[in-house]
């Protein structure tokens, strides 16, 4: 349950980028209603501060940052509201001047996602493995070795699947669910971007 | 708390030129006089040289330059950044020790140091020399509260940290080859790999893999890399504490770290800039897909190659085959 607002003139897609795995992290790690961590909002005033957002409000069970640009400075302001016992309303109101709304779900809102929705992929899944960031896909530790997985193989939540490189960083990339790989999306030695789908599995 | 091991070394250290005696350690330290002269004794095979003279007492001749888990430990002027640390005369990798040490349940900050690696480990698996005593083969373990697609500003911070290192500590011009080679006189010294686990939105920890070549001779370092690669050694004709050079990196990583986190990005950036080779110059950048001529610009606000094409377009890249037009010598050897 939370809600994002944010309220600009306009927002470059660098910003989004960058925006969403924050408010993502502190999503997964609210599991029960929490402030956020000193760090975490260190992060959000940073990334509001170099972009040319001008008023944020993000909203979790509970918890309720709002920051807001005064000449050129963020405010911001963190409430912790009793926590109700209904499930909060996960409203989204229509700000002024072009809205930007950011739906964050379990895979990132991406406009490729919509568009391949489910009935147009043949094969039976229910999960996918997404890139976490820019950068060269591998199927392989190395060039000779054999790849992590290969359809029909079967994972579970902590297996590599694959490595996606970017600056030199290896992230070695896992399944997080219990499954069979059951479509391979992306090629060896392909450029990936952000939130791309790589696998689907079939959990069980 | 400090081992009475260290609280002797600090004592012996702040009074080099004096001596001092047993009964005196031994009242300082609170342990008997027996008890001091077997530490002294350890010391010794740590490579501390100390001198007993009679009446007199003790006192240090010699810091050891051999590498041990102590003489790295001493003195190191650090907070978390090798608050543990673990020294191995020859491994694998030091990077599949943290590994194994990140299922033990180590965390942040911990630091394996090898003096010869047998099976060291560069970019996709691709071999890195790494001789007996030569240089430094190191690992750090990370575990920074960011999002993942930050973590690769980690691996440029690194290379900022080296570079600083070398021009401060010699009298050497490094230079930053994008993103994260470091460079004297256009042959490597110095590489990075970094191996990261995490979820789509949280690092679970980064494996920071350093590899320097130190102490080479020409004649050490393989013919078929001469004349792509070289050492300190080579290039100030001199040889280099090993001890002394990892304290000095792991500090200065702590601190530009620290500043990272506090501050973001912009100051590594800037720093980066400042080292970065053949900005202005035109290379040649690959994908899987394409080959393309290109002038290297700068890095982003993210740490990625800011690129201007022939046509006069700016382009961002985050993983690139990039062709340096330098002895055939290009980013991934």
């Amino acid at each position: 349950m939370y809600k994002v607002e944010v309220s600009t003139a306009f927002i470059v897609e660098c910003y989004k980028e960058l925006l969403i795995p924050v408010i993502k992290s502190v999503i997964k790690k609210q599991g029960v209603p929490s402030m956020l961590k000193v760090q975490e909002i260190r992060e959000l005033i940073r990334l509001i501060d170099d972009s040319k957002i001008d008023e944020f409000c993000f909203e979790t069970n509970g918890t309720k940052v709002t920051m807001k640009k005064q000449g050129g400075q963020v405010v911001s302001q963190q409430l912790q509201e009793p926590v109700q016992a209904a499930a909060p309303v996960q409203e989204e109101k229509q700000p002024q001047p072009e809205p930007v709304k950011e739906k964050t779900e379990q895979k990132p809102a991406q406009e490729e996602n919509k568009q391949e929705a489910p009935a147009a992929s043949q094969s039976d899944y229910d999960a996918e493995v997404t890139s976490p960031m820019v950068g060269t896909f591998y199927t392989a530790s190395s060039p000779d070795s054999d790849p992590y997985v290969r359809v029909g193989d079967k994972v579970k939540p902590d297996s590599v699947v694959c490595i996606v490189e970017a600056m030199k960083l290896f992230n070695e990339i896992e399944a997080e669910v219990s499954g069979e790989i059951v479509e391979i999306l992306a090629e060896d030695g392909e450029l990936v971007e952000y939130g791309q789908p790589l696998f689907r599995v079939k959990t069980v | 708390m400090e081992s009475t091991r260290q609280r002797l070394i600090k004592i012996l250290e702040s009074n080099k030129n004096a001596y001092l005696s047993g009964q005196e350690l031994s009242r300082r330290l609170d342990v008997s006089r027996t008890a001091v002269w077997k530490h002294m004794k350890e010391l010794e095979k740590d490579g501390y040289k100390i001198e007993a003279a009679p009446r007199k007492g003790y006192r240090i001749v010699a810091f050891p330059d051999k590498v041990t888990k102590n003489t790295l430990r001493w003195g190191l002027n650090t907070i978390r950044i090798g608050k543990e640390i673990f020294h191995y005369e020859q491994v694998g990798s030091t990077q599949e020790i943290i590994h194994q040490l990140v299922q033990e349940g180590y965390g942040h900050g911990t630091v394996v140091v090898a003096d010869e690696q047998v099976k060291g480990k560069g970019r996709m698996s691709r071999p890195w020399h790494s001789g007996k005593n030569q240089g430094i083969w190191m690992s750090l373990l990370l575990k920074p509260e960011l999002p993942p697609v930050q973590a690769p500003q980690i691996t440029l911070l690194t290379a900022v940290v080296l570079a600083e290192v070398f021009a401060s500590a010699t009298e050497l011009t490094p230079q930053i080859k994008w993103p994260n080679d470091i460079l004297i006189n256009h042959k490597k010294i110095a590489g990075i790999l970094t191996e990261m686990q995490a979820e789509q939105d949280q690092i679970q920890y980064i494996v920071l893999g350093i590899g320097i070549n130190v102490n080479h001779d020409q004649q050490s370092i393989p013919e078929d890399i001469r004349h792509k690669a070289t050492s300190l050694k080579i290039e100030s004709q001199k040889s280099w504490e090993i001890n002394w050079l990892i304290q000095l990196i792991l500090e200065t990583f702590e601190n530009t770290y620290e500043q990272f986190l506090d501050k973001g990005f912009q100051s590594v950036k800037e720093k980066w800039e400042k080292y970065g080779y053949k900005i202005g110059e035109e290379v040649t950048i690959s994908t899987m897909r394409k080959t393309w001529p290109a002038t290297l610009v700068g890095i982003e606000s993210d740490g990625a190659l800011l690129t201007r094409t022939n046509d006069g377009k700016q382009k961002k890249l985050y993983s690139a085959e990039i062709h340096w037009g330098d002895d055939g010598y290009n980013a991934n050897p």
